[in-house]
């Protein structure tokens, strides 16, 4: 039996609200193969970004595991979870995040570095030109469109070849057909690195760009649907109430 | 990661916040130009003081006693590479002119006169300067047969150069006139002129012997390289001394009380000085640092995302604030250099500045390192925080910090207290008051961030009928992520720090300027007959003499004490002195052997402090009044019969109360005061001082000449103008220091106001968009900052207040003087300072447009 790319078992997460525990998370599980592609839908406030942070080890679940390749991370110091990222875990988000003072180039850079890349600078550029932007690798965040930021943030999360490439919301912020060419090339890097990708939207066009389909809704997974080559076929797994 | 990364990352995350690091390095700048500026002026005061002190007491330090000085202690001094030694006696003696020995005094009784006789052997003085007519070195005019005078005593005696005098019976050519001597008095009054002699001289003239009280002094030059170790050499004679106790030594820091407690009260002042402006220093760069750091927050979440470990964050971000530091530390240097060459430019004439030395490498290095050590010290707070920056704030931006790591938290903690206390016993070169200021400091930052979470907590009660901006305003300071309280916390300190500054500064120049020997005489008339007296005031008063003080003096000599013997007594004493345990009976044979010179007074000067008995308290006693010292060099007590014989008059005194005399109130004081009444017909003269205008000396010395041949003017205005000079120059110093570190500290704490207030321009826009108008939006950041200015002005001037009570009257003796307007102001200012200064801070983005401003943020 293969152990899955990353593994998730009985996630649950609580928050304090107004005096008493919110669940915003229940009791969750869920397995993702490697080199799958999954995209995390659900209305907003359904807990899609909880997930997504958790399974990173950007934050600690009340209760429940999360493995990645088979190791525990959820109960990692934060200097392990650190570097546990540092090589294997890409990110991109809705609101970009590419550090303001750095230029598009050192921002691809960063990872690289963090992960003491030889090739470092030969990558970069490598990377630049893969999101069509070779010549724009010396101008700042506020010099480039929307577009062209989530595109360097994708060079970013891909920069060190992570096991596990998540994003939120990616297209949240861009225009329809600038979104469109954002996820092309996500399905376009994914596919050439063999990337495991777990993506979070709201948008289900966004979501047929994908494997695998996980519904959420008010912490719980409601649906779990593979998704072929745009076409959904094969089985519905009904999921367990509880 | 390596260095190399480390580096480059280090100057890559420097970009975008460029402005405010420029802050961050204008602050500490002006802290360390006015630690640097303080120190090198202190240090240059403190050097031309202390040189002009030494010409006071001649020399560097003096042993003193009414012993010969000790073979040991001599030796000691013999052992100090490069260091002279001159020893000195001096005494009260009757000489005489003419030259036959068998020619008695008491056919010619106006020819006879009472000198303080000065015996030297080796070089004098080591300081200051001997003037001497002919101008010529000392030694080439004196031998074992030659005497130098003051000009007095050849008028009293009528005699010239040239001529012969008579010391103890022996011959002496006079050679020449002493003018100007540098340690001519010490406060205590003169009775008599100079007389100067080489010591064989005065071994020929065998006074010693024929029971004289000498005043013994061995007076000690020290090479200059060994000027710092002063103190210790000190200890080391006096460790010498300490088995018999009956000598003391005096650095030239103690020639002069009146300076002395000047120069004391003076380096602790710059001590504090030190101390405060560098609070005020860290105080800025803390707020700045947090200001920045607050800017970098979504930064710092993205760098965790992508695998910074907290402590490489924490890393990053000090090696910044080092690389920020020194930058800071070495433009503060430099300001501090040029502040120091613009004070010498304004003050060469009122301040001794040539002593201000410019090759300062020390003080330089002092600044560098308290600055960067501040500036690490200060960002270590808000670095540790902003460690605890969670990276889920990159999908949620409210998210709550990580709970802090225990071992994180203690270590900061244990690193900031022990390193404050490092510093400030550095700064103020003691470690109990390096412990109580850190203590102190503590107390009143709790108190104060106690206060700030007071007031968040009754801003957030509601008060939906007030005014919007009052609304606003008030709900700002409670706002997630306000720094309200660390901002109420630093203007607080800062306060405090001025306003101590302040109000020690002025306390400490006033009292120097009390100080002044304003009242005190400047000349000492002696040897008036009791009948000339009312001659003798009136040629004063004619002179414009003020402050004249005049006492009877009557000449006695004890003859027995409680009914034994003087004679049977000394002997007692000389046999016990040689079996005596130190410190217990100090007796003293030549107390019981000299001429007693005493007075008689109903009420006793404001320098006299009665410390046993009840003065003239006894109707039917005959009543003497002894100083304690003197009391125990005779063995008296209170209730002990002093008998004394008045030329030829036995007189039973009773002694009834003892006082402690001031010696250095430059006023008229005697061992032995008899009660009035008792001594009104003994053969008498009057001893007066009086102050005499500037310049009319002369006049009036003539005038005694041609109509009161037998009195003698001694004169003591130079000593008093020198005293007079070198208070006036500290105070003028303290002002100064005072001044400068005030103006440093106001900019730091405006600069650091405004630091919290930089990154509102977000706020500024959404409020504007949602339709506020600029009017609302700046009444409602004052009513914020006013509120901030207002607990912190509090609070701040009560902890200052309290802290310039206590160095002022504990540490510097200084007498306090409530001045409750002045605290009013106090926090009047802060709240304006706080108002001016946050408004100022959002004056850019009310400007702008907001959709400027809020592209930038989101963007
Ligand atoms: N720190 C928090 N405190 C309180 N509630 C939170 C916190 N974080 C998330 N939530 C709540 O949890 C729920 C799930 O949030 P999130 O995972 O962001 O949803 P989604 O990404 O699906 O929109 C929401 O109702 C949100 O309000
Ligand atoms: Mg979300």
């Amino acid at each position: 039996m293969t152990i899955p790319r990353l593994e998730i078992r009985r996630l649950t997460h609580r928050l304090p609200s107004g005096g008493r525990l919110l669940t915003i998370l229940d009791a969750i599980d869920l397995s993702i193969g490697a080199g799958e592609s999954v995209a995390i839908l659900g209305p907003s406030g359904s807990g899609k970004s909880t997930l997504l942070a958790l399974m990173a080890g950007l934050d600690r679940p009340t209760e429940g595991e999360v493995l990645l390749d088979g190791e525990p991370i959820h109960n990692l110091s934060e200097d392990r979870l650190a570097i546990l990222r540092r090589r294997n875990v890409g990110f991109v988000f809705q609101n970009f995040q590419l550090l303001t003072n750095q230029t598009a180039r050192e921002n691809i850079l960063l990872p690289l570095e963090l992960a003491s890349d030889e090739a470092a600078g030969t990558r970069a550029d490598e990377l630049l030109d893969q999101v069509g932007l070779a010549d724009r690798g010396h101008h700042y965040p506020v010099q480039l469109s929307g577009g062209e930021q989530q595109r360097v943030a994708l060079a970013r999360a891909f920069a060190t070849r992570p096991r596990i490439l998540l994003a939120d919301e990616p297209t949240g912020n861009l225009d329809g057909a600038t979104g469109e060419r954002v996820l092309e090339l996500l399905a376009d890097l994914q596919r050439q690195e063999g990337t495991t990708v777990v993506l979070v939207t709201h948008d289900a066009s966004v979501a047929e760009l994908t494997d695998r389909a996980v519904h959420l809704r008010d912490g719980r997974v409601e649906r779990d649907e593979v998704v072929a080559g745009g076409d959904r076929v094969g089985y519905q797994r009904q999921v367990v109430a509880g | 990661m390596t260095l190399g990364i480390f580096l480059r990352h280090l100057r890559r995350e420097s970009r975008g916040s460029r402005g405010r690091l420029v802050f961050f390095v204008a602050c500490l700048a002006a802290g360390v130009a006015s630690v640097v500026a303080v120190a090198g002026f202190s240090e240059g005061l403190d050097r031309g003081i202390r040189s002009e002190a030494k010409t006071l007491l001649a020399a560097d330090l003096a042993v003193r006693g009414r012993q010969p000085i000790p073979v040991g202690v001599e030796a000691a001094i013999d052992k100090i590479a490069g260091a002279e030694r001159t020893g000195v006696r001096e005494m009260l003696t009757l000489v005489a002119a003419g030259q036959a020995p068998e020619e008695a005094d008491n056919q010619h009784p106006s020819r006879s006169l009472l000198v303080e006789l000065k015996g030297i052997d080796g070089r004098y003085p080591f300081y200051g300067e001997l003037e001497l007519e002919p101008s010529t070195d000392l030694d080439v005019l004196l031998n074992d047969r030659s005497a130098v005078v003051a000009p007095e005593v050849l008028t009293r005696l009528g005699l010239g150069v040239g001529d012969e005098m008579r010391i103890g019976g022996e011959s002496f050519e006079i050679r020449g006139v002493v003018k100007r001597e540098p340690d001519r008095i010490t406060g205590a009054m003169s009775l008599g002129p100079r007389v100067l002699v080489s010591a064989a001289g005065l071994d020929r003239a065998n006074l010693e012997q024929l029971g004289s009280r000498v005043n013994y002094r061995t007076l000690v030059r020290l090479p200059a390289e060994r000027d710092g170790d002063i103190d210790t050499i000190v200890a080391e004679l006096a460790g010498l001394l300490e088995t018999d106790g009956r000598h003391r030594i005096e650095t030239y820091t103690e020639a002069q009380p009146a300076l002395r407690k000047g120069l004391r009260r003076v380096s602790s002042y710059l001590g504090l000085a030190a101390l405060l402006s560098l609070l005020i220093g860290g105080l800025g760069v803390a707020q700045t640092v947090r200001a920045w750091l607050a800017g970098r927050m979504d930064s710092i979440a993205v760098l965790k995302c992508l695998g910074y470990r907290p402590r490489e964050i924490l890393w990053l971000y000090l090696g910044q604030t080092a690389v920020l530091g020194s930058i800071g530390s070495l433009v503060g240097v430099g300001l501090g250099i040029g502040l120091q060459m613009s004070i010498t430019r304004l003050l060469a004439g009122a301040l001794p500045v040539e002593h201000l030395e410019m090759w300062q490498p020390w003080s330089w290095s002092r600044g560098l390192i308290l600055g960067v050590g501040v500036a690490l010290l200060a960002s270590l707070p808000p670095l540790v925080a902003a460690m605890r920056v969670p990276p889920i704030r990159v999908l949620r931006r409210d998210a709550d910090p990580m709970p802090p790591s225990r071992l994180a938290v203690s270590g900061v903690g244990l690193a900031l207290l022990s390193s404050l206390i490092g510093l400030a016993t550095w700064q103020a070169g003691s470690f109990v008051v390096g412990l109580l200021f850190t203590g102190g400091l503590i107390v009143v930052a709790m108190v104060l961030g106690l206060a700030a979470l007071g007031l968040a907590r009754v801003a957030t009660r509601p008060r939906e009928r007030s005014r919007l901006w009052l609304r606003h305003g008030l709900a700002a300071l409670d706002r997630p992520g306000a720094s309200t309280v660390a901002g109420i916390v630093a203007l607080g300190l800062g306060v405090l720090a001025l306003l101590t500054m302040f109000l020690v500064e002025y306390g400490l120049s006033a009292e120097l300027a009390r100080d002044l020997p304003k009242d005190a005489p400047t000349a000492f008339l002696v040897d008036i007959q009791k009948d000339q007296w009312p001659g003798v005031e009136t040629l004063l008063r004619d002179e414009q003499a003020d402050q004249i003080e005049s006492v009877p003096m009557v000449m006695a000599r004890i003859t027995a004490i409680d009914g034994r013997q003087a004679s049977e007594l000394r002997q007692e004493i000389e046999a016990e002195v040689e079996t005596r345990r130190p410190g217990r009976d100090n007796r003293e044979a030549w107390a019981l052997r000299r001429e007693q010179r005493l007075t008689y007074l109903d009420e006793l000067p404001a320098d006299n402090q009665l410390i046993a008995g009840e003065l003239w308290g006894q109707p039917d006693v005959a009543e003497i009044s002894v100083e304690e010292e003197f009391a125990g060099e005779l063995g008296v007590v209170l209730g002990s019969v002093v008998t004394l014989d008045i030329q030829g008059v036995e007189l039973d005194l009773t002694v009834t109360s003892l006082r402690k005399v001031d010696w250095g109130s430059f006023g008229i004081n005697f061992f032995l005061v008899v009660e009035p009444g008792v001594l009104d017909d003994a053969p008498q003269t009057r001893v007066a001082a009086a102050r005499l205008p500037e310049g009319r000396e002369q006049q009036v010395q003539d005038r005694l000449a041609s109509n009161f041949p037998n009195v003698t003017m001694i004169r003591t205005r130079e000593v008093l103008e020198k005293v007079a000079a070198m208070l006036t120059q500290l105070a003028l110093g303290v002002r100064l220091l005072g001044g400068l570190t005030v103006l440093a500290g106001l900019t730091i704490l405006a600069g650091a106001v405004s630091a919290g207030s930089i990154r509102r321009g977000a706020e500024v826009a959404l409020l504007k968009t949602l339709g506020m108008t600029r009017r609302q939006v700046m009444a409602s950041f004052a009513t914020e900052y006013a509120l901030v200015g207002l607990v912190a002005g509090l609070i701040g001037t009560v902890g200052g207040a309290v802290l310039a009570y206590f160095v002022l009257t504990q540490g510097m003796d200084v007498t306090w003087e409530n001045r409750p307007w002045w605290l009013v102001g106090s926090v009047a200012a802060t709240v304006v300072l706080a108002v001016s200064s946050g408004l100022a801070a959002s004056v850019g983005a009310l400007r702008k447009r907001p959709i400027e401003v809020l592209r930038s943020v989101t963007g």
